[in-house]
C-alpha cells in the first residue's frame, strides 16, 4: 500500500513531461493503493479471530521507535478510507482534466503529489501505532489537503479559505500536542502501549483534562460547531474529489482520534468512563447536527451546502459516539446498549462517506461542465445530464434519511439507542436524551427539505443562465466513480445486516464486550433487530430492510399499471401554464425563495438582513431595475470568532503601544518575565 | 421476537387500506358538507374522481424532465408500503418484521420528498411555492409525531406498532396515565397538520395564499394525478392508523376469525370516530396564515414534551 501511494507520490515526477501523465500515472498509484487497502482492512476485519496487523517501522528518530498497529478500529477507518478513495481517484484524472484543462505541469504535479501524500497520511494515521507517526500523520494530512485546497484556484478567495483552515486545526492541533506529550512523559516512550499503561495511573481529573484538550483537537478537525467555521470555506474551495476526501473521510479520521482517546488510551481499566465525556460529546453533537443543517439550507453555493451537511452529519455520528461512553461498563445496562450505540456511530460513518461522497462527485460533475457553483444559475441540468442527476438524487435520499436508503439505517439505529438510553436514565439526563431525539428528528425532516431544494433548483426546471443550457453529461470514468459510490448506498441501505459483520472486529476492540452483529443481527443478517440491547422488560424493535426493499419492488409495478391508466392514451406535452404570460426561466423558484418560510421560522437564529434598492425611471412605479441583497449570519461568527478577533486586535494594539522600539525595554520585559517564571514555577524544586 | 401475524394478513391488510382510502375522504366531505346545510357529493365520489382520471390522458409541462413521469408511481408505492406497517385488523408483530413506526414516519417522509422534488421539475412558480412551503411545515410536524411515538413507545420498549398495539391491549385504555392524555392531545394537534387539512392546509384548493400540497400536484395530470391523488387519500388513512395503533388499540387484539371480524370492525369505528373529528375541525375554523402554523404546532410540540417528560420524570 505504501509502495502504492510512494509511487503515486513519485509520479508527481512525471509532470517535468507531461502534467497529463503525471496526473494519470498519480491516480492510478493511488487507486491501487486505495485497493490494497480495501483488500487489507477486509482482510483483518473477516479474520476469525481478529489479528492485529503491527509492522515496526525502520528508525528514523533516535528517540522513538516508529510502528503501524492495525486492530479491528483501524482496520475499520483504513476501510471507510479506502471505499472513497477508489471513487474519488476514478473520478479525479477527467474530473481536474475537464474542470481546469490550462492548468500547467507544475500545477498537476504538485496536485497528484499532494492527493497522494493526502491519502498515504490519512491511512497512516489511522494506523498508527505511536504517538510520534500519529502526530505526524496528522499534520501531514493536514499540510497536503492545505496544498489541494489552494491549489485549484488562483483567486485570493482561496487563499483566505486555506489560511484559516491552517489556522484553526494548528491551534486545535497545538492542543492535542499537549495531550500527547503529557503522556508520553509519563510513559516515557511514544508507542500507545506504553501511553495506555501510563494513563491507568492517572487520576479521574487529570484523565478528564487530557481528554477534553484532545477532543479540542479532534472537534477541530471535525467541524464540530462552534469549531466548525473553517470547514464551510476550506471544503468547497479543493478540487471536488479531493471535497469528497475531506468531509467523507477526514473528518472521520477526527472521529477514529475521538475513538482511539476516548475508549483506548485514556480510557480507566476497569471503571466506566468520566460521565462528562459522553455528555459532552451527546450535547456537542446534538447543537452540531441541528445548527448544520440549518445554516446548510440557507446556502445557495452547492459544495457549501454541502459543507455544512457535513457539520449535520458529524453531529449525528458524535451523538451516538456519546451515548456509547455514557453507557460503556454501566452495570445496570449489561454492555449491548453501548454496542448498539456505537455501531450505530460507526455505520453513519461508512454512510456518510458512502453518499456525502456521492454528492460531492455529484456536485463536481456540475462544477466542471457548467462552472458555477450559485445553484441560482444553475436549474434544468437533469435533461443534459441524467446519469449525475439521477446519482445525485439518490445520494439526496440518502442522506436525508429516508428509506431504503442507508442514512436511515444508522439513524434509525441512533434512534434505537437513544430509546434504550432514555429509558434507563431517567430524570433530567434522560430528558437531555429524548430532547437530542427530538432534534435528531428535526434535523432529518430539514435535511430532506434542503435537499428538495438542492436538487430541485440545481437539476429542474428550466436552465437559468447559458452555463446551465449547455451542460453536456460528464465522461464515463467520472460516472463510474459515481456509481460505485451509490451503489454503496444501496446495498448498505438494503442488506444492513451483512455490514454488521465488519463491525464486529472495532466494537470489540473498543469495548471488549459484544460485537455489534451479536446485538443487531441476532435473528440473522436480514433483521435487525434491538431485542437483545435494551435492557429489562423492554421488548426490542425488529425492522427487515430487505423485506422492505422487495415489498416496494413489488409494489412498483402495481402503481407503474395505474400510472399507465386504463385507456393508454399519447402523452401531449404544453408550456407550464404561468397565468398567461410566457414562460421563461424567472417563474422557476429559487433556492431564495424555496427557503425563504424556513428562513422567516428561524428568524431568532439566522437573524436575516435584506436590503432592495430599486431604481426607478420618473414615477416610482415604473421600476427599471430591482436589486436584493440577502444573508444570513452564522451565529458562531458573530458571537465567538468576531469577538476573539476584536478582542485579539485590541489586545495586540495595546502591546504596539508598549513596544517602544528600544532594546533595553524589551531586555526588561524578558527579565521581569522569567523572574515571574522563577517565583511561580522555581518552587517545587527546592 | 418474531411473532405470528403472518404475511398475506399484512398485505391484505394493506390493500385494504389502498381501498378504503378514498372512502375515508368521502366521508369527510360528505359530513363537511353536511355541517355547510349542503347535500354534498356522495361519500364515493372520491372513487369516481380516481376513475375518471385513470381514464384520461396525460397533459406534461414540457420543461419537465425524465423523472416527472415517474414520480406518480414512486410516490405511490411508498404510500402504499406505508401501509403495510400499520395494524389494521390483528395487532401483534408480523411473522418476518417488516418495519416500525419510524420507518413508517420514515416512508410518508419519502413519499412527501419526492413529492416535492416533482413538484419543482414543471417550472412553474405554484409547484415551486407548494414544495418550498410543505418543506417548511413537515420538518416541524416530524419532529412532534416522532416524540409522541416516543412516548408511547418508551413505556414498552419497542417501536413497533404491532407490538406496541398488543402490548396495551383493550384493557389499557382504562389505565390512560396523564402521559397519554397529553401525548394524545399533541396527536390531535398533528392529525390535520399531517393529512393537510385545514387550520394548516386546505385540501379543497390550490388558490396561492392557501395551498400547501394541492400546489404540489398541480402539474400532474390524468392517470398521474390519479395517483398521487390515491396516495393522498392512503396517507390520509395511514395517518388515522398510526394515532388508532398508539392510542386506541382496542379491538385488534384476539386472534381468529371472529378476532379478526372484531378487529376490522373496532378499526373501522376508530377511523371514523378520527375522521369525524377531522370533519369537525375543519368545518369550525378558518385556514390559518402560514407564518402562524409553527405557534399552533408549537401546541402538539409542548404537549409531546411534556407527556415525554412524564414519562421519564
Amino acid at each position: 500500500m505504501a509502495t502504492c501511494y510512494a509511487a503515486g507520490a513519485f509520479a508527481s515526477l512525471l509532470a517535468v513531461w507531461s502534467g497529463r501523465l503525471a496526473l494519470v500515472v498519480g491516480h492510478i498509484a493511488a487507486f491501487a493503493g486505495a485497493v490494497t487497502g480495501l483488500v487489507v482492512s477486509l482482510g483483518i476485519l473477516l479474520g476469525n479471530p481478529v489479528q492485529t496487523l503491527t509492522l515496526q517501522l525502520p528508525d528514523l528518530f533516535p528517540f522513538a521507535r516508529l510502528s503501524l498497529v492495525v486492530d479491528g478500529l483501524s482496520a475499520y477507518f483504513l476501510l471507510v478510507i479506502s471505499l472513497v478513495a477508489v471513487a474519488a481517484t476514478i473520478y479525479g484524472p477527467a474530473y481536474l482534466q475537464a474542470h481546469s484543462p490550462e492548468a500547467g505541469a507544475g500545477r498537476r504535479g504538485v496536485q497528484v503529489l499532494a492527493l497522494n501524500t493526502f491519502l498515504a497520511c490519512m491511512v497512516f494515521l489511522c494506523s498508527a501505532g505511536d504517538a510520534l507517526s500519529f502526530i505526524l500523520c496528522w499534520e501531514g494530512m493536514t499540510l497536503a489537503s492545505y496544498v489541494l485546497v489552494v491549489s485549484d484556484d488562483t483567486d485570493g478567495e482561496n487563499a483566505r479559505a486555506g489560511l484559516l483552515y491552517m489556522i484553526m486545526t494548528h491551534a486545535g492541533t497545538a492542543m492535542l500536542l499537549v495531550s500527547f506529550l503529557v503522556l508520553t512523559e509519563r510513559a516515557g516512550a511514544f508507542d500507545f502501549a506504553a501511553l495506555r499503561t501510563a494513563a491507568s495511573g492517572l487520576d479521574d481529573s487529570a484523565r478528564t483534562t487530557l481528554f477534553f484538550l484532545a477532543l479540542v483537537g479532534f472537534a477541530t478537525k471535525a467541524g464540530v460547531v462552534p469549531l466548525h467555521v473553517w470547514l464551510p470555506r476550506a471544503h468547497p474551495a479543493a478540487p471536488s474529489h479531493v471535497s469528497a476526501l475531506m468531509s467523507g473521510v477526514m473528518l472521520k479520521v477526527a472521529i477514529y482520534g475521538i475513538l482511539r482517546f476516548g475508549f483506548d488510551l485514556l480510557a480507566p481499566a476497569f471503571e466506566p468512563l468520566p460521565s462528562s465525556w459522553g455528555w459532552t460529546i451527546l450535547v456537542l453533537g446534538t447543537t452540531s447536527a441541528v445548527l448544520g443543517v440549518l445554516y446548510a439550507l440557507q446556502q445557495h453555493d452547492l459544495k457549501r451546502l454541502l459543507a455544512f451537511h457535513s457539520v449535520e452529519n458529524i453531529g449525528i455520528i458524535l451523538i451516538g459516539v456519546g451515548l456509547a461512553m455514557i453507557l460503556w461498563r454501566r452495570e445496570e445496562v449489561g454492555g449491548t446498549l453501548a454496542t448498539l450505540a456505537l455501531t450505530a456511530a460507526l455505520l453513519h460513518t461508512v454512510n456518510h462517506a458512502a453518499f456525502k461522497g456521492l454528492l460531492f462527485l455529484g456536485a463536481g460533475s456540475i462544477l466542471c461542465r457548467t462552472h458555477v457553483r450559485n445553484m441560482e444559475e444553475l436549474g434544468g441540468l437533469a435533461r443534459h445530464m441524467p446519469w449525475t442527476a439521477g446519482l445525485f438524487l439518490l445520494g439526496a435520499i440518502a442522506i436525508s434519511a429516508l428509506p431504503p436508503l442507508n442514512g436511515f439505517v444508522s439513524e434509525w439505529l441512533t434512534f434505537q439507542a437513544i430509546l434504550g438510553g432514555a429509558s434507563i436514565f431517567r430524570g433530567p439526563s434522560g430528558l437531555v436524551i429524548v430532547v437530542s431525539a427530538a432534534l435528531l428528528a428535526l434535523t432529518g425532516g430539514l435535511a430532506a427539505a434542503c435537499f428538495v431544494k438542492a436538487f430541485g433548483v440545481t437539476f429542474l426546471g428550466r436552465p437559468r443562465t447559458a452555463h446551465a443550457e449547455h451542460a453536456t453529461e460528464v465522461p464515463l470514468s467520472m460516472i463510474a466513480g459515481m456509481a460505485w459510490l451509490a451503489v454503496l448506498c444501496v446495498l448498505l441501505g438494503v442488506a444492513p445486516g451483512y455490514a454488521m459483520r465488519l463491525l464486529d472486529a472495532p466494537t470489540m476492540a473498543m469495548l471488549h464486550g459484544y460485537g455489534a452483529s451479536e446485538v443487531v443481527t441476532a435473528h440473522g443478517p436480514l433483521v435487525l433487530s434491538t431485542a437483545l440491547a435494551l435492557p429489562g422488560a423492554m421488548k426490542g424493535t425488529a425492522i427487515s430492510m430487505t423485506m422492505l426493499a422487495l415489498l416496494l419492488l413489488a409494489l412498483l409495478p402495481i402503481a407503474w399499471f395505474l400510472r399507465r391508466g386504463l385507456r393508454p392514451s399519447p402523452l401531449r406535452t404544453v408550456p407550464t401554464w404561468t397565468c398567461g404570460m410566457s414562460p421563461t426561466a424567472r417563474f422557476d423558484y429559487t433556492a431564495t425563495a424555496f427557503a425563504k418560510p424556513l428562513r422567516l421560522v428561524f428568524a431568532s437564529l439566522y437573524r436575516p438582513s435584506r436590503s432592495v434598492v430599486k431604481e426607478t425611471a420618473g414615477s416610482p412605479y415604473i421600476i427599471k431595475r430591482l436589486v436584493y441583497t440577502g444573508e444570513v449570519v452564522d451565529l458562531a461568527e458573530t458571537q465567538i470568532y468576531h469577538r476573539v478577533q476584536h478582542g485579539i486586535t485590541t489586545l495586540s494594539k495595546a502591546i504596539r503601544d508598549n513596544s517602544t522600539g528600544r532594546i533595553h525595554g524589551y531586555i526588561g520585559f524578558v527579565l521581569g518575565a522569567l523572574f515571574l517564571a522563577l517565583l511561580v514555577f522555581g518552587g517545587g524544586q527546592r | 421476537m418474531t411473532g405470528d401475524k403472518p404475511l398475506e394478513i399484512v398485505l391484505l391488510e394493506m390493500f385494504l387500506l389502498v381501498l378504503l382510502g378514498p372512502l375515508v375522504t368521502g366521508f369527510i366531505q360528505k359530513l363537511k358538507a353536511r355541517f355547510q346545510s349542503r347535500q354534498g357529493a356522495g361519500v364515493l365520489q372520491p372513487y369516481r374522481d380516481l376513475v375518471k382520471l385513470l381514464n384520461k390522458g396525460t397533459v406534461q409541462a414540457d420543461t419537465a424532465s425524465g423523472f416527472f413521469r415517474s414520480i406518480p408511481v414512486l410516490v405511490l408505492a411508498t404510500t402504499m408500503a406505508a401501509g403495510a406497517l400499520v395494524p389494521v385488523v390483528q395487532a401483534g408483530p408480523p411473522a418476518f418484521p417488516l418495519g416500525d413506526a419510524l420507518m413508517l414516519l420514515g416512508l410518508l417522509s419519502l413519499a412527501r420528498f419526492l413529492t416535492a422534488v416533482g413538484a419543482l421539475d414543471a417550472g412553474g412558480a405554484f409547484g415551486g411555492m407548494g414544495a418550498s412551503r410543505e418543506m417548511t411545515i413537515a420538518p416541524l410536524v416530524e419532529p412532534v409525531l416522532m416524540m409522541v411515538v416516543f412516548s408511547t413507545a418508551l413505556a414498552h420498549g419497542t417501536t413497533e406498532l404491532g407490538i406496541l398495539a398488543e402490548q396495551r391491549g383493550t384493557s389499557w385504555i382504562l389505565t390512560w396515565r396523564a402521559a397519554d392524555f397529553l401525548g394524545f392531545a399533541a396527536m390531535l394537534v398533528l392529525l390535520p397538520a399531517e393529512t393537510g387539512r385545514i387550520p394548516v392546509d386546505n385540501p379543497d384548493t390550490h388558490l396561492e395564499l392557501t395551498m400547501l400540497h394541492e400546489g404540489m400536484l398541480l402539474e400532474h395530470s390524468g392517470p398521474g394525478l390519479g395517483c398521487m391523488m390515491l396516495a393522498s387519500h392512503t396517507r390520509q388513512i395511514v395517518t388515522l392508523g398510526l394515532a388508532a395503533a398508539l392510542f386506541f388499540p382496542i379491538g385488534a387484539v384476539s386472534t381468529g376469525v371472529i378476532g379478526l371480524l372484531l378487529g376490522a370492525v373496532s378499526f373501522v369505528a376508530k377511523i371514523l370516530v378520527l375522521a369525524v373529528y377531522l370533519a369537525v375541525i375543519e368545518s369550525s375554523y378558518a385556514k390559518l396564515r402560514l407564518f402562524q402554523v409553527p405557534q399552533y404546532l408549537g401546541i402538539g410540540f409542548v404537549c409531546a414534551l411534556m407527556s415525554l417528560a412524564l414519562r421519564i420524570l
